[in-house]
């Protein structure tokens, strides 16, 4: 049964389409990873399944449900959250305060809300810093931030974009473990990652996209094997 | 508790001094300071908590004391009725403008804040069958709690102490509950507070009508004390300006902030006033560089207001 429905997407902007009849799904329980070049089309699949662009055509479902069309935060009331890849910490907010508006889209009490930001930052590994101004924090750590942010909503499914960019390499393997362990809870992700020794050691399944177009979807071995995945990152010289 | 002792000295200290304080004048300066702190807090549930800096309040206070005058002049009703009216219309006023600040951001909100309050000025100083036009039109003084004409200004304190206190409790609220926390998250970054399931939009929206629907509510006392309404003052933009810079210089976003920026700007304003007008007419326009430069100064070193200052000053011993 599949719980995220991707049928024919296609979003324009002006003369460019930077999503053509995009259709794939994800499994409840799945583990997905999304490559493809700069300008591929990433973010913007990301944008319209969260809601932040509405597709020109095409339709997105959660569950049966039509995601297409609602508002980001309807969206994210019925159980899609999101990361940034250009981090978005509440700066102003303590680490807690941020988890904490997460928390409360699914419950009214604040007292509730902050014991559920403290446990979600004990399970990112963040808790010490609760008290301390997200604005503090380190990339790596905000990573972690915007990850127990988006998982305080109590998501069915999230989505990462980008969450190893920018981080300095000894904070990408902490990352990594945390994803595998989240999954291993039973989360559903779909992640865009542009490290490929990252998205084939994670994700169980892969999507590329390449100027707009979905060119491949299986297992990882079979996509970075696959030559118009190859062809797209590296050029029509290294496909002979 | 210890949170709050600032907000409970000053507000016991407003509720007390009609008690031992006299001079008419005292009162006077006490009754403006609570007006103008109350007005300074309601725009602050919509400039600071909500961060829609808005430069047009004037019109919500000029509504509030224009429907709370013309119901006693045009209708002989009690300004009580004119007060919930003239917050009705400030509501559905600051929802059209919280549906503007869902399309312009930034300097183009302002801009537009400002607009609103210059075409009821505009409104109010032509439509001369009703409004009496730009002479203004003063409110009839009629003795009586239910008609608001009320001569001891004791009980004025008293009064416009009851809003300020509701004005407060708004903001503190605003500081503490779901929607608080909500409302501080789509000030900090509205993408990232709707992709966490925040209904952004509609808590702006809200946050402004209710922030207009407040300073009517002191518009319309205002009117009542003062007993004559102006509507160059009452939409002017200076009358914006006064409302954000006391609550900026108390502190953007803070409870009590508003009422201390309202109690250091009104006396300040009031002793340069007496201080530079003896010395000669060209100089009492003076207190508006001081003004600005208070401004500039609060801005640069303590961008939390006086209220940001205190924690801080007194975090450090």
């Amino acid at each position: 049964m599949s719980l995220l429905t991707v049928r024919g997407v296609t979003k324009r902007f002006g003369g460019i389409t930077a999503n053509r009849g995009i259709s794939f799904n994800v499994a409840a329980g799945e583990l997905v990873g999304i490559i493809g070049p700069n300008g591929a089309g990433k973010s913007t699949l990301f944008e319209c399944i969260s809601g932040f662009y509405a597709p020109d055509e095409g339709e997105v479902e959660l569950d049966g449900t039509r995601l297409t069309r609602l508002s980001p935060d309807n969206v994210c009331r019925r159980g899609v959250a999101r990361t940034f890849q250009k981090l978005r910490p509440f700066q102003g907010m303590t680490v807690a305060e941020n988890v904490m508006v997460g928390a409360l889209t699914r419950t009214r009490e604040v007292r509730h809300a902050r014991e559920q930001a403290h446990e979600w930052l004990r399970r990112v590994g963040l808790l010490e810093k609760a008290n301390a101004h997200a604005r503090t924090l380190s990339t790596g750590q905000r990573k972690r931030l915007e990850l127990a942010r988006a998982l305080a909503t109590q998501p069915r499914l999230v989505l990462l974009d980008e969450v190893t960019g920018g981080v300095d390499q000894r904070s990408i393997p902490g990352l990594i473990e945390l994803v595998r362990e989240l999954h291993a809870g039973g989360l559903t992700l779909l992640m865009i990652e542009h490290n490929m020794r990252v998205v084939t050691a994670v994700a169980q399944r892969i999507l590329a996209l390449h100027m707009g177009e979905l060119i491949a979807d299986g297992p990882p071995e079979a996509v970075a094997r696959d030559h118009k995945v190859v062809e797209a990152y590296l050029g029509q010289a290294y496909t002979a | 508790m210890k949170t709050y002792a600032g907000a409970i000295a000053f507000f016991a200290a407003a509720a007390l001094a009609p008690f031992v304080v006299t001079d008419a004048f005292l009162l006077d300066s006490l009754i403006l300071v609570l007006i103008w702190g109350s007005a300074a807090g309601a725009w602050n549930i919509a400039g600071g908590y909500a961060g829609q800096i808005s430069l047009g309040h004037s019109a919500f206070f000029g509504l509030g004391a224009y429907a709370a005058a013309l119901c006693g002049v045009r209708w002989n009703i009690s300004p009580w009725w004119g007060l919930l009216i003239g917050a009705g219309l400030a509501s559905a006023a600051g929802s059209v403008i919280g549906f503007l600040s869902n399309r312009l951001r930034g300097p183009y909100f302002v801009i537009a804040t400002i607009a609103v309050s210059q075409v009821l000025l505009l409104g109010a100083a032509r439509w001369r069958g009703f409004t009496a036009g730009s002479e203004g039109i003063p409110v009839p003084f009629r003795p009586g709690f239910w008609t608001l004409g009320i001569a001891d200004k004791r009980i004025w304190v008293w009064i416009v102490l009851v809003l300020a206190l509701v004005i407060y409790l708004v903001q503190v609220y605003l500081e503490r509950s779901r929607r608080g926390f909500q409302l501080a998250a789509v000030r900090e970054d509205e993408d990232a507070a709707l992709s966490l399931g925040v209904a952004a939009r509609r808590l702006k929206v809200v946050a402004i009508a209710a922030s207009a629907a407040f300073t009517a509510m002191c518009g319309a006392f205002w009117a009542q004390y003062v007993g004559f309404v102006d509507p160059l003052y009452v939409f002017s933009v200076d009358l914006s300006v006064r409302f954000s810079l006391a609550a900026i210089i108390g502190g953007l976003g803070t409870a009590l902030g508003p009422f201390l920026g309202s109690l250091l700007v009104t006396t300040v304003e009031t002793w340069l006033r007496a201080e530079l007008g003896g010395l000669g007419s060209h100089l009492i326009g003076l207190y508006l560089v001081i003004y600005g430069i208070a401004l500039i100064v609060m801005v640069r070193y303590a961008p939390q207001g006086l209220v940001g200052a205190m924690r801080g000053w007194l975090r450090t011993r």
